[in-house]
C-alpha cells in the first residue's frame, strides 16, 4: 500500500487547524493562561521597543542639525550681551544666531513643563538665564577649528556656559541602546517562561487526549498527524498572544497620548510621539508565534509511541 | 499472510502469555481463534498489530517481519489491518460519522468522499441512521457494529477482530459474521477471536484453539445441521 500521507495533503492541514481550534475552545482556561503569558511578555518587550522608538525619533529630529546654546550669566550687562552678539556676528559659523531673553526662556519652560509652572511662579525672580541659540552645520561642529572657537567663546565675559546639543543626542543614543537591550533581555526571559507555559499547557492537553491518541496510533495515524494539531495549537496560542500584546500596547499608547501627553511635559510628548512601525510589530508577531511553536514542540517531541519491549 | 514462528511472549518472569506458538494463516483464509479467558488470544492479536513485541520468535504479517519493522513504517502497516477491538476504541467526543471520517482523513481520502464512504460502511452494519449519534448514546452492540464499520471502511488486507460478537444477540451475530464473510470473499484475510462455540462449530472454517498460551488444537470445524450461521458460510444443507 502506498504511503499516502508522506506529503501531508491540504485536508490534513485543515484537520490540524480545526482540531487545534476545537481543543483550545474545550480547554479555554488553560489556553487563556498560555495566551496571557505570551501577551504579557510581548507587551513588556513592546513597551521597551516603543520607548526606544520614540526616543529614536527625537534623536532623528535633532540629528539633521547641531545646535549650540550659549547661556549668559543672570547678571550679564547689556554691554556684555552686545559684545557676545558682536563676536558671534564676526564668526560666520555662528551667524545664524537667535537671542532668547529671560522672559522667553521662562515662557518656554512653562509651555514644555506645564506641571512645574506653579513651582516657578512661587519664586521671587525669573531663574532662567538669557541665551543665544546657534544652528551649526554638523560637519562644522565636529571640526577642530570649531572646537578652538568654542574655547574662545567660553572665555568671553558674561557667558556662563556653552552647551552643544549633540552631547545629549549621544547620551540619548546610549539610553536608547540600553532601553532596547533591557527590552530584549526582559522580553527574552519572559518569552522563554511563556514558551514553557505553553509547553505545559500542551502537555496537559495531550494527557487529556491520551486515550484518543492511543486509538489514533492503532488505526494508523502517523506521529505527524497526531502531533500536528498540538503544534498548531501552540502556534495559534503564540500568535493570538502576540496580537493581544500589540492590541494592548496600542490601547495603552493611545490612552497615554490622549490623557497624559497634553497635560504633562515635553518628555511625555516625546514618548507618545508615534506607535511602533510595522517593521517592529512584525518581529513581535513572529516572536510570539515562535515561542508558541517552541513550547508545543517541547511537549510533542517527547510524546512518541513507546517502542514495544520484547521482554 | 499471518505467520507466527515459535512465538513466546513473557510479560515478566512469572507471567508468560504465549509459549512457543507457531501457526500460519494464508491469504484469503477465514480463521477463528478460540480459547478460554486468559488463554492468550488478546496477546496474540496485539502481536499482530505490533502493540507489543514477542519475547522470542518472529511474527510476519503481509510479508513484513514485525520485529525488524521501523517505527516510522508502523502507521502504514496498521492501515493494512482492520482491527475490531474488544472495547471498541471509538473516540467518544466524536460522532459516529466523525469516527469514520477520521480514519478516512488518516488514509488521505478527500473529505468530499467521507460522507458517501461512511454512509456505505454504516449501511453494511445497518446503522446508517446513527450517523450523527455519539458512541455513548449507542448500545454496546451498536458500538460494536460501528467499530466493525470502521475496521472495514478501507477494505483492509487483513481483518482482525477481538470478540466482535460478544455484545450482540444471535440475529445481529449472524448479520455481523455475514459482513466478515463478505469482506473475506472480497479478498480480505480474516482472523476472529471468539468464545462463541456455536458460531465456530457451524462455520466450517479453520479453528485455532489456545489454552494457557499454547496452541492445543488446530482443525477445520465440521458444521452440524440447521445452525444459525450455516447460510452465511454457504455450508450445511
Amino acid at each position: 500500500m502506498p504511503h499516502r500521507d508522506d506529503a501531508l495533503p491540504q485536508t490534513t492541514f485543515s484537520y490540524f487547524f480545526r482540531e487545534a481550534a476545537r481543543r483550545m475552545w474545550v480547554s479555554k482556561r488553560t489556553s487563556f493562561v498560555a495566551v496571557a503569558m505570551i501577551a504579557i511578555s510581548l507587551f513588556i518587550v513592546g513597551a521597551f521597543l516603543l520607548v526606544a522608538e520614540n526616543l529614536g525619533r527625537a534623536v532623528a529630529q535633532a540629528g539633521g542639525k547641531s545646535r549650540v546654546n550659549i547661556y549668559l550669566t543672570t547678571d550679564a550687562t547689556p554691554q556684555q550681551i552686545a559684545a557676545v552678539d558682536s563676536w558671534l556676528a564676526a564668526h560666520g559659523e555662528f551667524a545664524g544666531r537667535r537671542f532668547v531673553s529671560k522672559e522667553v526662556a521662562l515662557t518656554r519652560f512653562r509651555q514644555y513643563f506645564a506641571n512645574l509652572s506653579d513651582v516657578v511662579g512661587q519664586l521671587d525672580e525669573n531663574p532662567f538665564p538669557a541665551s543665544f541659540e546657534c544652528e551649526i552645520a554638523p560637519a562644522v561642529a565636529q571640526s577642530p577649528a570649531f572646537a578652538q572657537q568654542a574655547k574662545e567663546l567660553r572665555a568671553i565675559p558674561g557667558i556662563d556656559e556653552v552647551q552643544f546639543d549633540w552631547e545629549w543626542v549621544e547620551k540619548l543614543k546610549k539610553l536608547i541602546n540600553l532601553v532596547n537591550l533591557a527590552g530584549i533581555i526582559a522580553g527574552g526571559v519572559l518569552a522563554i517562561a511563556a514558551a514553557f507555559t505553553i509547553a505545559n499547557v500542551i502537555r496537559l492537553t495531550m494527557l487529556l487526549y491520551r486515550e484518543e491518541i492511543d486509538i489514533m496510533r492503532l488505526v494508523g495515524a502517523t506521529e505527524r498527524m497526531i502531533r500536528g494539531p498540538f503544534l498548531i495549537e501552540g502556534i495559534l496560542q503564540g500568535f493570538i498572544g502576540a496580537v493581544a500584546a500589540i492590541a494592548l500596547l496600542f490601547a495603552a499608547f493611545a490612552a497615554g497620548r490622549h490623557f497624559l501627553a497634553p497635560h504633562y511635559s515635553l518628555l511625555w510628548s516625546f514618548l507618545f510621539n508615534g506607535f511602533l512601525p510595522w517593521r517592529k510589530l512584525l518581529p513581535l508577531l513572529a516572536g510570539g508565534t515562535l515561542a508558541g511553536y517552541l513550547g508545543s514542540w517541547l511537549s510533542v517531541r517527547e510524546s512518541g509511541e513507546e517502542e514495544p519491549l520484547s521482554s | 499472510m499471518i505467520h507466527f514462528y515459535h512465538v513466546t511472549k513473557r510479560f515478566d518472569q512469572y507471567s508468560t502469555a504465549l509459549h512457543d506458538v507457531t501457526f500460519h494463516i494464508e491469504k484469503g483464509e477465514f480463521v477463528f481463534l478460540t480459547g478460554a479467558s486468559g488463554a492468550g488470544k488478546s496477546t496474540l492479536l496485539k502481536l499482530i498489530l505490533r502493540q507489543i513485541q514477542p519475547s522470542d520468535g518472529q511474527v510476519v504479517v503481509n510479508g513484513r517481519n514485525l520485529k525488524s519493522m521501523r517505527r516510522s513504517q508502523l502507521p502504514f502497516f496498521r492501515r493494512e489491518i482492520g482491527m475490531v477491538f474488544q472495547d471498541f476504541k471509538l473516540i467518544e467526543r466524536m460522532t459516529v460519522f466523525e469516527n469514520l471520517s477520521f480514519i478516512l482523513t488518516v488514509l488521505g481520502i478527500p473529505p468530499r468522499e467521507h460522507k458517501k464512504r461512511a454512509y456505505g460502511a454504516l449501511r453494511a452494519v445497518s446503522l446508517h441512521h446513527k450517523l450523527n449519534a455519539y458512541p455513548l448514546q449507542l448500545s454496546g452492540g451498536e458500538q460494536q457494529r460501528i467499530a466493525i464499520a470502521r475496521a472495514l471502511i478501507n477494505e483492509p488486507l487483513v481483518i482482525v477482530a477481538d470478540e466482535p460478537t460478544g455484545n450482540l444477540d444471535p440475529d445481529l451475530t449472524q448479520e455481523i459474521v455475514q459482513i466478515f464473510a463478505e469482506a473475506n470473499m472480497r479478498g480480505s484475510t480474516v482472523l476472529i477471536a471468539t468464545h462463541d462455540r456455536e458460531l465456530i462449530e457451524q462455520s466450517g472454517r479453520r479453528v485455532i484453539t489456545l489454552d494457557r498460551g499454547r496452541i492445543t488444537d488446530e482443525r477445520v470445524a465440521v458444521p452440524q445441521r440447521a445452525p444459525r450461521v450455516e447460510s452465511i458460510f454457504g455450508i450445511g444443507g
